[in-house]
């Protein structure tokens, strides 16, 4: 057995509020079980209770509007992002950075809402819809809010959610014009592997602003303010957006790499990303 | 000559393949007998410290728990060459997951739910974790009472008082003269880190103490015989007493090659009233808890004249053995008499010393050293070519061994060893060398190309030996027993071609019993040191010659005619020149019957064995002696191309060539020279324990502890084989199972220094190693 | 205990099972289908690999509650009446068989991928199979047998000696 505890498979948003409030911080919510089961086997987590959200209506869901904006059920899998056509023809930066989850089974089972509640610095999906500004939505005892992505992550693996509330989907809002994505991570092996620094970035044609997110080299993915360039080259954008990145971010040293290789290779990362942004053939292939 | 033979150098499919795609093959973790115990473990936090107090009277009281044991239980000291080792730690604990206590319940939950009721009061005490620091005069002693350990005498030299589980010497001629008369010479130290088998399969052993002190033992081992002979002299009993069968084994690589889990489940057995105990390592007990392979820290030094000819070799092989000797001492012994690489050096001065220290410890691992010393001897070769200015290359046609060369043991080098040169020559042409390396499509990428070459005999005792029997059944098949173990190396689809060819049967009708059995397959020393296929060969080929002279003897009766006029073919006897009058093996596999009812002969069994011969011990004072049965000799050629800005190594192409006297399989072989490349590319690129200040393991999960995946291959993988004869081998075949590993980072090496002119010592070339030696401009990385 | 239903190879399967139970545990111990094995526990080797309505999930990360309902494959169910499927024979004859431990999740994981796409690229097999450790073959005939079985299945050729 991989734990104790009780289970119960809820019917309604309502039900999981309503158990997991009861709970307290011994009740969980399980969708995919990818992060939350490994931590129980291991003894990081021991909850009394879990309260299964696969089976709630509308949690399945992926909805593309004709405005271009996108709506994720919170038990959507990573697989479904990663192939989901609309998400490959419009952001395929948040496709990569799906895939770059794990391997192709655990995210059979993973979902996109499970990896940004897991809260890791190294989320992988973090980083694009940070860049996309995404907005997540809560539910609670007092019903619906939405919260930007940024606002959800407290410090590694903790989010800003109180007892009793659970992120239902996450959506990212139109943009009224083209929009490019790309994702860069540099792991040790290329087999699969948590970030050693991640790098996501969004171009919006229209308004030449540029959106910078970075993970695994903060307590939490960081979203760089807008960069707005007018006429300089795609080098000098870069070089600007290397130097803000390295004053917000804060590399630890620890196993999977030092604080130098982290500095090291993300000015890298972000010249990769901001080329596959700003070149002929834009985005991600 | 190659046609003439039918079943030996063909590609047959192995018939255990068909259990393991439907999931049917069992494997020790899939057998559960009637009434078995799981086992929970409870291992040590510290590295060092002595155990003040421990009380297991809170877990014994759980529902379900039949037996719990401490080392206070059990007094009794365990080792394959050096008896430095108790089965749960008694009055100390000498490395960060020591078992220290162990429970048998009827869940595994109620073992775990035990295990975590346990008390022990730990008294920390200093820990010593760098092999360097071990030889210092003041440094804590892993085992104080060294010098009372029971240890195989004449072959190993343990120092009292010391860390120093092992010292082995090689000393031929004055090599500070030579080194001083030398016109050049060449030095650098070297790191090698405690690298992890990670078969897929972790350990497992089932034991059940039967009535009369008899043991009956299902384990995942790569030698039945071992852990009988070792479980009868720990504990006193018959080697009659002691059953072990092996069924299925998901791996190996040396680690299972010794005793691990087995008398652990026998004493829980025993204190369990006699109830089956199964004993199951979770991949974190495997990595921190079993044993992985030695660290090495090396320096080696080499004086040659301006045209590169090697006047001298001096090396200084220091191995981090552990807490525990096991297997390390042989493999400080094997470092030494083949610590020069396959070289003419005149001169050579070589110790190879087995130090503990308060970790992990080392056990046998594919390669058995060579891919550590190697890292080191291939790697300073290239640093000597580099300062003379020669080609790599062609420094080492100057130096390698040929026939009529000695060793630096003495052993003189025959063509019958095998073509070292022609190796080098194979992966050279295939990669290109001397052509222009292609430029990287990218600036800020580099490229380079590098060789290295490789040798390993068998490291094993004087006196190794190997039987097998065939047995012919009543339909004329034949059924072959050996106690050598296929963990998917493919020996025993092998053994049934040999079997097949030898006993002029057809293949559809010979095969090998699976699972072996001390009580019923014969004895075969350990499946380790690529010598199975060679020894059991040999076995296997007079066990049907065996076969054979009795099937002719029966015949001759039968057809009331000389022996020697009886033809075997096809599976069928007949008279030389009357081919119309054959008749099958059956007729005559359990003897034969007149028509009138008279019959002579009888079950048609056959016995062969092979012996270690010719082996001598290696004198203590100069190394000299013979220590091998056949030498493997191969290279590898290495394209590569490195990422500056991120240090990321991408292998491009990867020759590797093995001179193996004759291919028994070619698919087999392939499988075994892709397979150790990978395994080797795991060392060169990725693999190594990391461990904190208190010496405690960090990485121990696959989270952290990363070996290739099918996303982690070169762009191309190119076998080659050369086919020398070896004098004494089945067909002319000599082993080759784990050379595709060694010398895999040594090219990998002399490929970055080609491409970056940068000069790495340590392993693993990580990303991050790479990029810091690129930012700090060069020089030793 | 939880009562939970379940299809398993095609079987109906019953049973009251702890909520802490994982499916691989509920396949191994409490069917006896031992064949799905376990190598680390926690989803990163893919060696318990099985498809749940023809999905490939890593079984040590699904616990056997939640699979009330659901279809499940596991490697015993591949060959079917005795037959070997192509992908098993394609195994066979590529040499993509060693020691056996990490093959029932390699081909579950195969299994999945021809379901979803019949005519794989390169680097669907790739990525496929890459959450499927094997320290045996170094991949490279294994990666052949999936391209050999996926050619032989659209092609409906067979294979021969």
């Amino acid at each position: 057995m991989i734990g104790t505890f009780e289970y119960v498979s809820a019917r309604t948003v309502d039900e999981v509020c309503c158990r997991l409030g009861d709970a307290g911080p011994s009740g969980r919510p399980l969708a995919g079980g990818t992060d939350l089961l490994v931590d129980i086997r291991n003894g990081a987590a021991r909850p009394a209770l879990l309260v299964d959200i696969k089976r709630l209506p509308g949690f399945d869901s992926l909805r593309v509007g004709p405005s271009g904006e996108i709506k994720i059920g919170a038990g959507v899998s990573l697989n479904r992002i990663a192939e989901e056509p609309e998400i490959r023809r419009r952001y395929p930066g948040l496709a990569a950075s799906a895939v770059a989850v794990g391997t192709y089974p655990v995210r059979n089972r993973a979902t996109l809402v499970g990896n940004l509640c897991n809260a890791s610095p190294a989320a992988d999906t973090a980083p694009v819809l940070l860049a996309l500004g995404a907005v997540v939505t809560v539910f609670g005892s007092g019903g619906a809010r939405e919260i930007a992505l940024r606002d959800l992550f407290a410090s590694p693996k903790r989010t800003t959610l109180a007892i009793g509330e659970i992120v239902c989907g996450v959506r990212i809002p139109p943009h009224g014009g083209p929009v490019r994505t790309a994702f860069a991570k540099q792991q040790r092996v290329r087999g699969h592997d948590l970030a050693i620094a991640s790098v996501g970035g969004a171009f919006f044609r229209g308004s030449r602003e540029l959106r910078i997110a970075i993970g695994s080299c903060a307590p939490t993915p960081i979203l760089l303010d807008p960069i707005e360039f007018g006429e300089i080259t795609a080098d000098e954008i870069v070089e600007r957006v290397a130097i803000t990145a390295a004053r917000a971010v804060s590399p630890i040293s620890d196993l999977r790499a030092t604080t130098e290789y982290r500095r090291a290779v993300l000015p890298v990362l972000i010249r990769r990303v901001i080329e596959r942004l700003l070149g002929p053939d834009g985005g991600e292939r | 000559m190659r046609s003439e033979l039918t079943y030996v150098g063909r590609s047959t499919a192995r018939e255990d393949a068909v259990d393991k795609v439907t999931g049917a093959a069992r494997y020790t973790h899939d057998l559960t007998p009637a009434g078995c115990l799981h086992t929970a473990l409870l291992v040590s936090p510290h590295a060092a410290a002595s155990i003040a107090r421990i009380d297991a009277s809170a877990a014994r009281a759980i529902q379900g728990v039949r037996s719990v044991l401490t080392g206070a239980d059990l007094d009794v000291r365990l080792g394959l060459y050096l008896r430095d080792k108790r089965i749960l730690a008694r009055d100390v604990v000498r490395y960060q997951g020591e078992p220290v206590a162990a429970a048998a319940a009827d869940s595994l939950e109620a073992a775990r739910t035990a295990c975590n009721r346990i008390r022990v009061e730990y008294e920390p005490i200093p820990a010593v974790l760098d092999p360097r620091d071990a030889l210092s005069a003041d440094a804590p002693l892993v085992h104080p009472d060294l010098g009372t350990y029971e240890h195989m005498r004449g072959v190993f030299f343990p120092v009292a008082g010391t860390n120093i589980a092992h010292h082995q010497v090689i000393r031929v001629g004055d090599v500070d003269a030579a080194l001083a008369a030398a016109d050049v010479r060449v030095s650098a130290s070297f790191f090698n880190p405690p690298v992890q088998h990670v078969a897929m399969e972790t350990h497992a052993s089932i034991a059940e103490a039967l009535p009369g002190g008899r043991v009956d033992i299902w384990t995942s081992s790569q030698s039945p015989y071992t852990v009988r002979h070792l479980l009868s002299v720990a504990f006193g009993i018959p080697h009659a007493a002691v059953r072990v069968r092996v069924p299925h084994v998901g791996g190996g690589f040396g680690g299972k090659a010794g005793l691990h889990l087995e008398p652990l489940a026998y004493v829980l057995s025993r204190a369990a009233g006699g109830r089956p105990v199964k004993v199951v390592a979770s991949r974190e007990e495997e990595f921190n808890t079993l044993p992985s392979r030695q660290g090495l820290r090396s320096t080696i030094e080499i004086g040659a004249d301006r045209d590169g000819r090697l006047a001298a070799l001096r090396a200084d092989y220091l191995w981090d053995a552990g807490a525990y000797a096991d297997y390390g001492v042989n493999i400080g012994r094997a470092a030494a008499y083949a610590g020069a690489g396959p070289y003419r050096v005149p001169a050579c001065r070589i110790d190879s010393r087995v130090v503990y220290t308060n970790k992990p410890f080392g056990t046998a691992f594919r390669g058995f050293g060579h891919l550590e010393v190697l890292w080191g001897v291939e790697r300073t070769i290239d640093m000597l070519a580099a300062r003379l200015e020669i080609d790599p290359v062609e420094l080492r046609r100057r130096n390698l061994l040929r026939a009529g060369d000695r060793t630096i043991t003495s052993e003189l080098v025959t063509e019958g060893h095998g073509d070292l040169i022609g190796c080098l020559d194979a992966v050279c042409d295939r990669i290109g060398w001397g052509c222009p390396v292609e430029r990287p499509s990218d600036a800020r990428k580099a490229r380079g190309r590098g060789v290295a070459v490789l040798h390993k005999a068998p490291a094993m005792p004087t006196h190794t030996a190997c039987a097998a029997i065939i047995q012919l059944d009543e339909d004329g098949a034949a059924n072959v027993l050996v106690s050598g173990v296929d963990y998917g190396q493919g020996t025993y689809t092998v053994l049934r071609q040999i079997a097949a060819e030898a006993l002029r049967l057809p293949i559809e009708w010979v095969r090998v019993a699976w699972e072996c059995d001390t009580a019923s397959s014969p004895y075969d020393w350990q499946t380790v040191a690529s010598r199975f296929a060679y020894m059991g060969g040999n076995a296997v080929i007079e066990a049907a010659a065996d076969c054979l002279a009795q099937i002719r003897a029966t015949a001759a009766l039968a057809f009331g005619i000389d022996p020697s006029r009886i033809v075997c073919e096809a599976g069928a006897v007949y008279p030389d020149g009357e081919p119309e009058k054959a008749m099958p093996y059956s007729r005559i596999s359990l003897g034969y019957t007149f028509e009138n009812g008279n019959s002579v002969g009888g079950p048609v069994i056959g016995r062969g064995c092979s012996i270690a011969t010719g082996l001598t011990h290696l004198d203590p004072e100069t190394g000299q002696g013979l220590p091998a049965q056949f030498w493997t000799y191969g290279a590898h050629a290495v394209e590569l191309e490195v990422d500056t800005e991120t240090g990321e190594i991408e292998i491009l192409r990867i020759v590797t060539a093995l001179d193996a006297g004759r291919v028994l399989n070619p698919k087999l072989a392939v499988g075994q020279v892709v397979g150790g490349v990978v395994q080797g590319l795991g060392s060169a690129l990725w693999e190594g324990f990391r461990f904190d200040e208190a010496g405690r393991l960090l990485n121990r999960s696959f989270v952290d502890y990363k070996i290739p995946t099918a996303k982690d291959l070169p762009g191309s993988i190119e076998p080659v084989f050369l086919e020398t004869p070896q004098p004494g081998g089945p067909y002319g075949a000599r082993g080759i199972a784990e050379h595709p590993m060694i010398s895999v980072p040594s090219a990998i090496g002399n490929a970055l220094y080609n491409a970056l002119g940068i000069d790495f010592t340590d392993l693993p070339l990580s990303s991050e190693r790479v990029l810091a030696a690129v930012r700090a401009g060069g020089g030793a990385g | 205990m939880m009562r939970i239903s379940m299809t398993v190879n095609g079987v109906r399967e019953s049973a009251d099972v702890p909520p802490g139970l994982t499916l691989l545990e509920f396949l191994r111990d409490r069917l006896h289908l031992t064949g799905t094995k376990e190598a680390c526990g926690i989803g990163e080797c893919g060696a318990c690999t099985v498809l749940i309505d023809g999905e490939p999930v890593t079984s040590c990360l699904v616990l056997a509650v939640e699979c009330d309902g659901r279809e499940i494959h596991t490697i015993e169910g591949e060959a079917v009446d005795g037959e070997l499927s192509e992908l098993q024979r394609a195994f066979i004859e590529a040499g993509a068989v060693q020691c056996g431990y990490c093959t029932p999740g390699m081909i579950m994981s195969a299994r999945g991928l021809l379901l979803r796409r019949p005519d794989p690229t390169e680097a669907e097999i790739v990525e496929a199979i890459a959450g499927n450790l094997c320290r045996c073959t170094g991949y490279e005939a294994i990666l052949s047998a999936i391209r050999l079985a996926a050619e032989r299945s659209r092609t409906g050729v067979s294979d021969e000696e």
